[in-house]
């Protein structure tokens, strides 16, 4: 029995104590049985019913809230500065990159934290956003046209602009007298600047702009690290879809080929099969797809492999109907099954079966999907070095497939390999319920 | 069977027996739901003065046998029905989601 499951066994006993004491002891005289069993199964469905949305944790929705706070917040006073630079830290407005709505809502955020009258950010050519006077003629999407701007962008220091004729400003009604211009940079590229500026002769504090502009270069390095890892999570997929072995190729067309005197119609099916088989692993462009997808895609494998290797080759699925609909990370369960057939049944005398099963376990919201063999095996250096990437030949993409979902869900899943010589091969994988 | 674009699907017995499974499984569950169903009226008679007169002017063992269980059943088969069905469409064949894709 899974820890979720013990502890709601656990809340139920509770529920039952905490209504027999409030319904028979408590009361004086104590209530009806019947009062008490009927109250009992109600309340025992309704915490069965909801137990799993509890242990699902805080749902998304919660978001647009917390963006009418960051709204709110840019309205504060003075006094509420404090308060307004912690909601910052935590908000990262710059987090998803350097792009206008992200600097529309940092500027609003900053302008009231800062002390100047107007804030502007910019990128290394034009002006995302702008607020405060000024703003009629500093429009978001124009070119940057201050000297001391591209000053910053190519020195990469701060710069505090302390006369009109420094702004170099060439709109005569312009209000902004002063300013301090500090670049924001990722690693050691400088990729726009932070711009506050006042429209009476005293420039803003220099130190409170480079310490903001090095928080916002702090967001902007951490979008560069989420970008690079989702290309890097693409281009693990990549390399799995290219890694869809030639061999497999070869001999599923040569097996095509021999049924086409024979069986022609079984020819047929397979010819089509294969097309499914490729259609599938080449159109998949997202990171998850529902689990009906991905098992049509090993039951096409599967039909391949089993023209091929015939009786010797058997495969028991075992899925939940819950399972069809949840979302799995795409070619993850495939290649599994590749491992079972490719190195643990095709080295067997006599061959084997292969078990899939699915499962979801609503309490703890998670999808359990065991792949299981009755081959060869492992010993456990070997097995060591598969799940290293040491081997030479094992494991296709096995370690490919760990670092994939540790991309994906982080410490929210686990994936153990279990294996013995002439014992088989089993692989379970945790992931979290989509 | 054939599929909308005309194409002979054929499903292997490792597939059809794992429908049957899946079926097998949901059949069990839904017995277990009407069997639940089922034993919740001999629990509900327990307070059967609290709840005569509460639904209409009718006996309640009447509106129950005479209505109630009716609906408890039509709910439990369409429900039963409707995820056999779905079932049945995702194991078996061949997605039909992009029968108008022209590589076909």
């Amino acid at each position: 029995m899974s820890r979720s499951a013990w502890l709601l066994a656990a809340v139920v006993a509770a529920l039952w104590a905490v209504l027999y004491v409030a319904t028979q002891i408590a009361l004086s005289p104590p209530l009806r049985t019947e009062v008490l069993v009927i109250t009992g199964v109600a309340a025992t469905t309704a915490l069965i019913l909801g137990f799993p949305s509890t242990l699902r944790g805080p749902r998304e929705p919660l978001a647009p809230p917390r963006r009418g706070r960051l709204l709110r917040m840019s309205r504060a006073g003075p006094d509420e500065r404090s308060t307004s630079v912690a909601v910052f830290g935590r908000e990262l407005p710059l987090r998803s990159g350097l792009t206008s709505e992200a600097a529309e809502r940092t500027v609003r955020l900053l302008r009231p934290v800062l002390a100047g009258d107007s804030v502007a950010i910019t990128d290394t050519e034009s002006v995302l956003a702008f607020v405060g006077p000024g703003s009629g003629h500093h429009r978001s999407g124009h070119r940057v046209t201050t000297a001391a701007t591209y000053t910053v962008l190519s020195s990469g220091r701060t710069k505090v602009l302390r006369t009109r004729a420094d702004l170099g400003c060439s709109e005569p009604e312009c209000p902004l007298h002063t300013a301090v211009v500090a670049p924001l940079r990722v690693g050691d590229r400088v990729v726009g600047t932070l711009k506050v500026y006042r429209v009476d002769e005293t420039p803003p504090a220099r130190q409170p702009v480079q310490d903001l502009a090095s928080i916002l270069s702090l967001h902007l390095e951490l979008a560069e690290a989420d970008r690079e890892r989702q290309l890097a999570a693409d281009a693990r997929l990549n390399a799995l879809r290219a890694q869809i072995n030639p061999h497999f190729l070869f001999n599923t067309l040569n097996t095509i080929a021999s049924k086409a005197r024979t069986d022609p119609e079984d020819a047929r099916r397979l010819l089509l099969r294969l097309s499914d088989f490729f259609r599938y692993s080449i159109r998949q462009d997202g990171q998850f797809a529902d689990f009906a997808q991905e098992y049509f895609f090993v039951r096409t494998y599967v039909a391949l492999e089993q023209a091929r290797y015939g009786d010797s080759l058997d495969v028991r699925y075992d899925v939940d109907p819950q399972v069809l609909s949840a979302q799995v990370p795409v070619l993850t369960i495939q290649p599994l099954v590749e491992n079972a057939v490719k190195h643990g049944l095709a080295e067997k005398v006599g061959g084997g079966t292969v078990h899939l099963k699915a499962r979801v376990d609503p309490l703890s919201r998670t999808t359990l999907i065991q792949v299981r063999d009755d081959g060869v095996g492992m010993d456990d250096e070997l097995l060591n070095k598969v799940l290293s990437g040491a081997a030479p030949s094992g494991g296709i993409g096995l370690r490919n497939i760990n670092q994939r979902l540790e991309n994906l869900f982080g410490e929210r899943y686990s994936m153990h390999v279990r294996s013995g010589d002439d014992k088989g091969t089993t692989v379970d994988l945790r992931l979290p319920l989509r | 069977m054939d599929d909308q674009a005309g194409r002979d699907e054929f499903d292997s017995p490792a597939e059809v027996d794992a429908v049957f499974r899946t079926q097998r499984r949901i059949a069990i569950g839904y017995f277990v739901v009407f069997v639940g169903g089922m034993l919740l009226i001999p629990l509900a008679t327990l307070a059967s003065e609290w709840w005569e007169g509460r639904l209409s002017d009718w006996a309640t063992g009447f509106v129950v046998a005479g209505a109630g269980l009716y609906v408890f059943f039509f709910v439990l088969g369409l429900g039963a029905a409707s995820l056999a069905n779905g079932v049945e469409q995702r194991m078996l064949g061949t997605p039909t989601d992009d029968a108008d894709d022209p590589v076909r």
